[in-house]
């Protein structure tokens, strides 16, 4: 049957009713003259035949109902009418519906926010040419040299994929680099960068929107002899105002004249779904994007590019990767012949050769910022999921309540012919009128808490690609969910109240005995089911809040770091070599360490506390390394007046001081952790260590001091053992991170500094300046956006729950008014009849416990890996969930429980 | 909405309907008397489901319909064949032609 026929002539007769009605009247009307003029020509009467059709044909409007009942648009009429029907009762009882639809905005809002985050970071596809066949390349185990980030590779190692590697149609690689110096006439700015093999957008199906974008031919041959930048088609509009002469102008890269030739395809941010960068160029260039670098690219022990690969028709990620691990073997092997390999202990060589290859599908690109909050974000899915429930469970509760008080406009309506499933219908619909209502109140507050998480997030330099706008996919989920929702909360509530006892229902002059007991039992039930879902939220995030304490409240090591400031400047973006900028790094260390408020000052290479740590295998002056003993520790560069500044005592020797500059004999300061593992019972000082990769295996450093424990990379990590290097006995051109010790307003101090670097050089730009304090906040991001969530999510769910037992408890009262009554009259206390009520608040939420506690105590392993300093199962968290708990729900309860016990018995005996 | 014609009687009805409307065009009650006149009185047939089918069958696209001045200068609705609705009659009456044989054969067999 055609369908668009069925679908117009449908909406024909929907746009038109009364006409269509009309007509069908018509036509019965002449069919039944017709038939009686047929028997008038047979012989009857008009009388008599006008009868003889009716009873032959039966009644007109019997055939009229039935002819206008044929066709879709009739059930669809009969649902407009449950809708309007439901609108007008939802109006009629406006306390109800807007309860009701709070709850579900809440709990629809929080779903919506946290799957719009886990949408745009764990979900989406690479918006690039058949993303499904994408994988990404790394290594497991040893690898006897440096990493910078995870899932590392070395160039080398890339060039021996792209030329030997049989799974993949085509492999290429990425290096983000944060901070580049872009300067376009005459000014300067900070922009990330990213470092692109030829083969990247080809293998990507990437095209220009103009000019044109990289290839193997023409990009990648030569080493730095790329000077060509690519721009992102966002930066292109936002900063050129999509200026379509942009191509062929010349910029500067670091100081480096290179030319525009193209802009990227629009939709295009790159491989990372988090962030974006503004500019792209060839991967050749890398001594110029990242200065200093210089021996990186040719240097297969570090490793620091991100490798992709295309597989092959035909290849599975597994069978791509048993084929790769041939090649890598070999390729290790290989290595293991190379002049660095000497040294290496036999024991050390032979698990570098065991290494494996890692093959993993790529489809969604791969984000730093991804594998931080993925946890997070399941964590926090999972408790917003919860809270829906438990905000279900609320607006059932409700609908059961609303039920019982309609019970006699449903066994009214049953008895003159409405068939059940018509009620159910009508029923279900008006769920569902709720439920889309919450879930559009829930899309504002689902983008206000997404902007809310989002300004929390540190963006760096680098564009931050996740928005808080609602896109086709999330209002898909919103509206799914939603509906979802209403079917929750709605179908048991409308199986129960239409099936009624009519006879018990209608003789009753109360109306509200039928049925009821079973009504409040299933609350109950609900309300115990709510209470256990609070108590895991609340003993969930206890444990969150609890770890982040935990973690703050970790010993750092350094003193006082609210008022400790620090700041990164970078002068190798502007061109300095390496002369300048150690000159520099002096002479600004010199200026701030006179500025006003400046207790003392000094620099470091590797900033703390963010995450990031340098690392090397350590050689020790008469220590034998033992078979399979971890002689890593963790190496940091700093200035003298560190340790000072930070606050970090030294227990033996002297600090670095003036003595210590280039060429001088290199010296180094360990801590105490080292200092014992290495020295036990005796001084450290005199002795000489060296190290694997940055010291090439020679032991010529002297230990001349010891310094107290201090955190590293963050409070998780705790403090290992430490070696600090002299930074300007080092010849490594870097940026460095000051840190500043003031005794006066650290916002006022912020000022001064910016002041102070402009002073020396307007072009340098001092970034992230903030205290130490904010910095831990930062790096604590992830367990702080975790604790926040889940404890509000846990107020929420509590105060839903609560919310639940009082409506069950005010009913019960309500019901037991006459009881009640009865018992006050024969003399019963009034605090006996708020222990009545209290008893059974007290039964609900035992109940509840007896199956919350349990739950908790075996979901708990799930969430072990994101706790600190504190257990899964520990009693003082669960002791306090309980007591919280057990407090709101008694308040919840005594107010119907007062209500009680303030019942007139004269009064209560003659209601009814 | 989705009548398919397994039910015999309805099954029926559509064809003959549609037999009687490829002589002529007609209005409802003519058809009734059609069918009744030729079947010679075996068939009755209900006006709410002969009505019901006239809708069905012009939603499919088999009849068109249009308000006419009768021979008694009334106003009806008359139906007449599409040339979809003479196409459905050919295969109709084949597929009955194919099943009425059929059961005549059994029917045999089993006497």
């Amino acid at each position: 049957m055609s369908f668009w026929r069925q679908l117009i002539r449908g909406i024909r007769v929907l746009g038109n009713r009364r006409t269509a009605d009309q007509e069908i009247a018509d036509e019965v009307s002449h069919y039944m003259e017709e038939s009686e003029s047929a028997l008038i020509a047979e012989g009857l009467s008009p009388e008599e035949a006008r009868r003889a059709a009716r009873l032959e044909l039966g009644s007109a409007t019997a055939i009229r109902e039935q002819v206008r009942g044929y066709g879709w648009e009739n059930t669809m009429g009969g649902i407009l009418a449950d809708l309007k029907f439901a609108f007008r009762t939802l109006r009629r009882s406006p306390l109800f519906t807007l309860i009701a639809v709070l709850s579900l905005a809440l709990g629809i809002g929080a779903n919506t926010a946290i799957f719009s985050l886990t949408d745009q970071l764990l979900l989406r596809l690479l918006p690039v040419k058949d993303p499904d066949s994408l994988v990404m390349l790394s290594q497991r185990g040893s690898n006897m040299g440096g990493s910078d980030g995870e899932r590392a590779n070395s160039y080398p190692l890339y060039q021996d994929y792209q030329r030997r590697a049989e799974p993949f149609a085509e492999v290429f690689c990425q290096k983000v680099s944060e901070g580049v110096a872009l300067t376009l006439d005459g000014q300067t700015e900070l922009v990330t960068a990213e470092m692109v093999s030829g083969n990247y957008f080809s293998a990507l199906g990437v095209k220009p929107a103009l000019g044109r974008v990289f290839n193997s031919r023409e990009d990648d041959q030569l080493y730095k002899g790329h000077p060509v930048v690519a721009l992102s088609y966002d930066y292109w509009i936002t900063r050129f105002a999509g200026d379509r002469n942009v191509v062929g102008k010349k910029v500067l890269v670091n100081s480096y004249p290179m030319t525009i030739v193209g802009v990227s395809a629009p939709g295009f941010s790159g491989v990372d779904p988090a962030r974006s960068p503004k500019i792209r160029v060839p991967i050749q260039m890398l001594p110029i994007v990242n200065p200093g670098w210089e021996p990186t690219i040719s240097f297969r022990r570090l490793r620091w590019l991100r490798v992709f690969a295309r597989l092959k028709p035909g290849y599975t990620v597994e069978s791509a990767q048993a084929s790769l691990q041939v090649l890598f073997t070999q390729i290790r092997q290989y290595e293991a012949t190379l002049p660095e390999a000497k040294g290496w202990p036999a024991r050390e060589r032979e698990r570098f050769l065991k290494a494996t290859v890692v093959v993993e599908k790529a489809a969604t690109g791969y984000s730093q910022l991804r594998n931080s909050f993925s946890t997070a974000l399941i964590v926090l899915m999972c408790m917003v999921g919860v809270v829906l429930l438990i905000a279900c469970a609320n607006v059932a509760s409700l609908l059961i309540a609303r039920a019982v008080a309609r019970q006699r406009e449903i066994a009214v309506r049953l008895s003159v012919g409405a068939s059940q499933s018509q009620l159910i219908r009508q029923l279900l619909v008006e769920s569902l009128v709720l439920a889309m209502a919450g879930g559009l109140l829930g899309i504002l507050l689902a983008v206000w808490i997404t902007k809310g998480l989002l300004s929390l997030l540190p963006t760096g330099n680098a564009v931050l690609m996740l928005s808080a706008a609602p896109n086709g996919r999330i209002l898909l989920f919103n509206i799914a969910l939603s509906l979802l929702t209403g079917l929750i909360f709605g179908i048991a509530p409308a199986f129960r109240s239409t099936r009624l006892d009519l006879w018990g229902t209608l003789k009753d002059a109360a109306g509200s005995v039928a049925g009821t007991s079973g009504a409040v039992r299933f609350r109950k039930v609900l309300v115990t089911a709510q209470v256990a879902l609070s108590f895991l939220l609340l003993f969930g995030a206890g444990l969150f809040v609890k770890s982040l304490q935990n973690l703050r409240d970790t010993d750092s090591g350094f003193t006082n770091i609210e008022h400790l400031v620090s700041f990164r400047v970078d002068p190798r973006l502007n061109g300095y070599n390496l002369q300048r900028v150690k000159r520099f790094h002096q002479e600004l260390l010199e200026n701030i360490s006179l500025l006003p408020g400046v207790q003392s000052a000094g620099y470091a290479r590797a900033a703390v506390l963010t995450g990031g740590a340098w690392g090397d295998g350590m050689l020790v002056e008469g220590h034998v390394a033992k078979e399979g003993e971890n002689t890593d520790a963790m190496i940091n560069f700093v200035s003298p007046g560190y340790f000072r500044t930070m606050g970090v005592p030294l227990l033996e020797g002297r600090d670095f001081d003036e003595r210590d500059s280039r060429g001088t004999k290199p010296v180094c300061i360990v801590n105490r952790t080292f200092a014992e593992h290495y020295f036990p019972g005796r001084r450290a000082i005199g002795w000489h260590v060296g190290s694997e990769i940055l010291r090439g295996g020679k032991i010529d450093m002297e230990i001349v001091g010891v310094a107290q424990n201090a955190l590293y990379n963050g409070p998780r990590e705790g403090s290992r053992r430490q070696v600090f290097f002299a930074e300007p006995q080092e010849g490594y051109l870097s940026g460095q991170t000051f840190y500043v010790r003031t005794n006066l307003d650290t916002n006022q101090m912020f000022g001064a500094i910016r002041q102070a670097v402009k002073k020396l050089d307007p072009q340098v730009a001092a970034s992230e300046v903030r205290t130490l304090d904010s910095q831990l906040d930062q790096r604590l991001l992830t367990e702080r956006l975790i604790a926040m969530m889940s404890a509000g999510f846990g107020a929420l769910a509590t105060l839903l729950a609560s919310i639940g037992l009082y409506g069950v408890m005010a009913f019960v009262v309500v019901r037991r008014t006459k009881e009640i009554g009865v018992r006050l009259a024969l003399g019963a206390l009034r605090g006996s009849v708020v222990w009545l009520v209290m008893k059974e608040v007290l039964l609900l939420l035992a109940f509840g416990l007896a199956v919350g506690i349990p739950a908790a105590l075996a979901l708990g392993r799930y969430i072990s890996a994101q706790l600190y300093g504190v257990q899964e199962n520990d009693p003082w968290v669960a002791g306090i969930a309980v007591i919280l708990l057990s407090l709101i729900a008694a308040m919840a309860g005594l107010v119907p429980a007062r209500r009680a016990s303030r019942i007139d018995p004269l009064h209560a005996l003659r209601y009814e | 909405m989705d009548e398919t014609n397994t039910d015999v009687i309805q099954g029926t009805l559509d064809m003959l309907i549609l037999k009687t409307l490829s002589l002529e065009p007609m209005h409802g009650f003519g058809v009734t008397r059609r069918i009744e006149q030729i079947s010679r009185g075996v068939f009755k047939v209900n006006p709410g489901s002969l009505l019901t089918a006239f809708q069905r069958l012009e939603r499919a696209g088999w009849l068109d319909s249009e308000w006419r001045q009768t021979d008694n200068s009334r106003r009806a609705k008359y139906y007449s064949l599409t040339r979809a609705g003479r196409k459905q009659l050919e295969l109709e009456t084949a597929d009955w032609n194919r099943r009425a044989s059929a059961v005549a054969r059994l029917l045999k067999v089993e006497g």
